[in-house]
């Protein structure tokens, strides 16, 4: 199946891009999650073992998404997306509940969030919907078919709730849809929809805790104690960095805890702290790079299968960095999205790498029959 | 099949170069964005970030030290513990005060209260709920400590004095006052600041207080203290020695405890106004105020019948009866009315302007000079001279030294006697004209004169010294880094020369008093020629008295005692009053006296200073001649 030849097609700038992006996370969690006792000497939290552990099972997943032929899996993705939402329903019915939600299913000592392979799995069955079929998505009733297959996990995860979660399967549906030839026209009407629905959507489709974030959001002095408090303390996280940021281990807002859960959702925001703008442009690069490599990957494409995948899976990361980036800032109201590749979370580190596997295994493929 | 045709390749790829502009510039607009936060706006969050995790916290400094003239710890500095609320550490304050009453004991409501008044300082400013908390409210707070969050016990200076010895004095120390912060001479002090509120630790607090020193601490968003950034210690305040000599203050103190008695003591040194010694009886014991007084202590100090906060000898206003009579007969040498043998004779009484005035002495004294008067207290003696002399010239005499004025001691809110005259009735009565019989009571200190017990120990001091009204006061010498910089006394208020041979009739005069037979024998130390003049005040005259007791038996119309000395009569080095709220008569003051005055030779003699006096020790008279015949203007002894 792997064939010796192809080990020299493997994008390996790309993938040193994304090793490189997940060791800056283990480091910013090491950093920020450094515990000091009263004597002056300290040792890493305990999250920056775990995240260890899981980069390495994350290598081994983006390995062995990099060594079955994309081809094979994509025939297959029915039967993944079954098993996907399979594990949704069952986090619904026995899934272990951390901070209100229930997310997890426990295994041994990992805790395993199905819904961060989500984007994986719509990104698969929607390449293999839309690339198998001759029209594309130029075709309404494509469309909804395809809608279809986002809306159900999409649903299963909002359920947990983990609306943040839910929401990243949306760019996976837009980004293959647009590839696969969505009408402009359509994806304009979509956009007058959305425009429409909101306000009835703000009435009757979200939680009283959902609106209050995005009122704070919007206000953040309005509760600055309570609500608000995350949004102004992300503020001050990342502008109280300056240029050349607070220097390793010497961020003050991340590692006394003034931003919460700093080492998660919010792991940029102590980059931005702690190495400065200096730092933020250098990672954000990174990011620009890896998103822009892996869309020419998409271009690079032997067949539409491969491209509109790497083109689903890398516009649901776009859509997480973009948007947690701009949360880290206090600029987009706080919603549980991690920050792929760098936020602490084993699932998610998991899921990201293997994505890559896939976008990496695309490419390399390029010239196989 | 699925493969790319061309056709394909050229929109896919035209859709992913879109792709990949939007997504690029997407990345800028970010860049721009933390540009913005992180350079252009760097300084107002580094400022944000550094309040957020640095907190500055008061360190208290602990007052200076009292010590008396001879280097004794009069009062000093204790830790106490309190117990306090940071509210950023608190989720909900209610609930963890309703704990921390339940804990210790304390009243929630007050504890409310204290809270609510302090809400406008930082969030993180510990607010003292429980000033002195005791060892077991501490232990149970710290017991409970994980329930109730943002409960710290602080460990603090605070002061600790000698009982109610000499409480008016030092007076006592509590929080700053709303009214307070908003007084210049207060600027620069914090809310929550523990300053004098009374006696000495009111009027030398800023010389006392010390500065303040804070710490800089890092803490976490829980407001848990990390470690500290910098300390500015705080400096004790200035020590001072007062003039205070603790054996002369325990004489004093011994003396009124033993006679059971209430009312207040001054003595000075009469050539420059040292205190020597000074008393208000009943005290408080200003302990209680230096942890914080509780609501219950406050009332009663403020209820009690008997004012133990009100120092009597700077506020109490009281006839000085015969103690009076030096200042008219001084006036009438000095005015040249009288020689010191001018002799009237005595028959028990005398008619003046139609009325008659009774003496004390019903069976008459006979034919009296000026010494014998004196020694006698002859009130005929004295009616006959202040009729000579006429209101104005009394004023004049009774004011050089130092009656009907204010001392001037270095001590807060002192109250101002009177010494009547004709302007003084003009000014301040609806009648305005004086009449000439109004004189003969003011004669033997009734009538409307009335003088606090400060102002008497400056008119035995002037007597003392010839004619310097000396300023009482109490701060001798102040510690400044490397040794005592002595306080030069302040200058005397008047100085008048009075000649010598004048002055020794009447010294001669109060040397019988204690020595030749008269009311102040009691007072008397051999070989220490001391002077003195008793006087008995009524508190009402005697027909209204029947008539008032019998209304209410609770109040008390006994008469006052007074006794002011000085000795040795020659070279006065000690001069001063005894005076006895309801203590009957003037001799029971002069046996609290000799006690003063017997420690005060002794010391200076270098011999054992004698034990306190016991109740039988003073041989005091409790007769109560509430029934004194004759008119009721007839003046004491």
């Amino acid at each position: 199946m792997f064939e010796r030849r192809l080990f020299f097609h493997v994008d390996w700038l790309l993938l040193g891009a994304v090793l490189l992006l997940s060791g800056i996370g283990v480091a910013m969690i090491y950093s920020t999650t450094y515990v000091t006792l009263a004597n002056g000497v300290g040792h890493p939290g305990p999250q920056v073992w775990t995240q260890l552990y899981a980069a390495a099972l994350a290598i081994l997943a983006l390995i062995v998404c990099l060594v079955i032929d994309y081809r094979l899996l994509a025939e297959h993705s029915l039967m993944l997306f079954a098993a996907l939402c399979v594990l949704l329903v069952f986090v619904l019915l026995k899934g272990s509940t951390q901070m209100g939600a229930q997310r997890w299913i426990p295994i041994g000592p990992f805790h395993l969030q199905p819904s961060e392979f989500g984007r994986l799995g719509v990104a698969m069955i929607l390449a293999m919907y839309f690339g198998e079929n001759r029209r594309g998505a130029r075709n309404t009733s494509d469309l909804v078919i395809g809608g279809v297959f986002t809306v159900i996990p999409l649903l299963l995860i909002a359920k947990q709730p983990d609306l943040g979660t839910a929401v990243t399967l949306l760019p996976v549906f837009l980004g293959i849809a647009y590839l696969a030839g969505l009408r402009l026209r359509l994806l304009g009407i979509l956009a007058l929809c959305g425009v429409l629905v909101a306000p009835i959507a703000w009435k009757f489709g979200l939680k009283d805790y959902q609106r209050q974030r995005i009122q704070t959001f919007l206000d953040p002095q309005q509760d600055p104690r309570g609500a608000g408090y995350q949004t102004i303390q992300a503020r001050i996280t990342v502008g109280s960095g300056g240029l050349t940021g607070k220097g390793f281990r010497h961020g003050t807002q991340g590692q006394y805890k003034f931003l919460p859960v700093a080492h998660n959702d919010f792991i940029f925001s102590v980059l931005a702290e702690e190495q400065g703008f200096v730092g933020v442009l250098v990672v954000l690069g990174l990011y620009l790079f890896v998103i822009l490599r892996s869309l020419e990957a998409a271009r690079l494409a032997k067949d539409r299968i491969g491209a509109y995948l790497v083109g689903g899976i890398i516009s649901g990361f776009a859509f997480q960095v973009i948007y947690n980036v701009t949360m880290s800032a206090g600029l987009a109201p706080v919603k549980g999205i991690t920050l792929p590749l760098m936020s602490y979370g084993g699932s998610s580190l998991i899921a990201a790498m293997a994505g890559f596997g896939l976008i990496l295994n695309v490419r390399m493929r390029r010239f196989t029959n | 099949m699925s493969n790319l045709m061309p056709d394909d390749r050229r929109g896919l790829g035209l859709r992913l170069s879109a792709l990949q502009y939007i997504i690029a510039a997407t990345f800028a607009a970010l860049a721009v964005g933390f540009w913005v936060f992180q350079v252009a706006q760097h300084d107002k969050f580094a400022e944000m970030a550094d309040n957020n995790h640095t907190r500055r916290l008061p360190l208290p400094a602990p007052r200076g030290v009292l010590l008396d003239r001879t280097g004794r710890v009069l009062v000093e500095n204790r830790n106490i513990f309190n117990i306090a609320l940071v509210r950023e550490q608190t989720k909900n304050i209610d609930e963890t005060l309703k704990l921390v009453a339940e804990a210790t004991g304390a009243d929630e409501a007050q504890l409310r209260e204290t809270v609510e008044r302090r809400r406008r300082e930082p969030s993180y400013r510990p607010i003292v709920l429980i000033e002195n908390a005791t060892r077991e409210q501490v232990i149970a707070v710290w017991a409970r400590r994980w329930e109730m969050p943002g409960i710290i016990y602080q460990e603090v200076p605070s002061r600790k004095y000698p009982g109610t010895e000499a409480a008016h004095v030092f007076g006592y120390v509590g929080e700053i006052t709303e009214a307070q912060l908003q007084r210049t001479d207060y600027e620069g002090i914090d809310s929550g600041a523990i300053v004098g509120q009374a006696g000495f630790e009111q009027q030398y607090n800023k010389l006392l207080m010390g500065t303040e020193g804070n710490k800089t601490v890092v803490v976490n968003s829980i407001g848990r203290e990390l470690f500290e950034l910098g300390k500015d210690e705080p400096r004790e305040g200035t020590a001072v020695q007062l003039t205070i000599d603790g054996d002369i203050q325990k004489a004093i103190e011994d003396g009124f405890t033993a006679s059971g008695f209430n009312g207040a003591a001054v003595v000075l040194d009469p050539n420059n106004g040292d205190v020597l010694g000074f008393t208000s009886r009943p005290a408080f014991d200003p302990n209680a105020f230096a942890g914080g007084i509780d609501k219950a202590t406050w009332q009663e100090l403020n209820t009690d019948d008997l004012k133990p906060l009100q120092d009597r000898a700077l506020q109490g206003r009281y006839s000085p009866g015969s103690t009076f009579k030096m200042a008219v007969g001084l006036a009438g040498l000095e005015e040249g009315v009288i020689t010191p043998n001018f002799t009237v004779n005595c028959a028990g009484g005398a008619t003046f302007y139609g009325r008659r005035f009774a003496c004390w002495k019903h069976g008459g004294h006979g034919a009296v000079n000026l010494k014998t008067a004196i020694e006698q207290s002859c009130d005929v003696y004295f009616y006959t001279v202040g009729n000579m002399l006429g209101i104005d010239r009394i004023n004049k005499w009774a004011t050089l030294l130092g009656l009907g004025q204010k001392s001037n001691i270095d001590l807060p809110n002192e109250l101002v006697g009177l010494v009547p005259s004709t302007q003084w009735k003009a000014e301040h009565t609806r009648e305005k004209k004086w009449y000439a019989g109004e004189t003969i009571s003011v004669a033997i200190g009734q009538g409307q004169v009335s003088v606090t017990p400060v102002s008497m120990a400056v008119y035995a001091s002037t007597l003392a010294n010839g004619g310097t009204r000396v300023t009482p006061h109490l701060l001798k010498a102040k510690y400044e880094g490397s040794g005592w910089q002595p306080v030069p006394p302040p200058p005397p208020q008047s100085k008048v020369d009075v000649s010598p041979e004048k002055l020794e009739a009447i010294r001669q005069g109060m040397w019988g008093v204690v020595n030749g037979g008269g009311t102040g024998g009691k007072a008397r130390i051999d070989g220490k020629d001391v002077c003195g003049k008793t006087g008995t005040a009524q508190v009402i005259s005697n027909a209204a008295r029947l008539i008032a007791q019998a209304r209410n038996r609770n109040i008390d119309y006994r008469d006052h005692g007074w006794f002011i000395f000085f000795a040795p009569r020659d070279h006065p080095t000690i001069a001063g009053v005894v005076f006895l709220e309801h203590g009957i008569h003037g001799p029971n003051a002069a046996a609290v006296a000799h006690h003063i005055l017997a420690t005060y030779f002794a010391k200076q003699d270098g011999k054992p200073l004698p034990p306190p006096p016991t109740h039988d020790d003073l041989h005091l008279e409790y007769k109560d001649p509430y029934a004194r015949g004759g008119s009721p203007e007839g003046g004491g002894n």
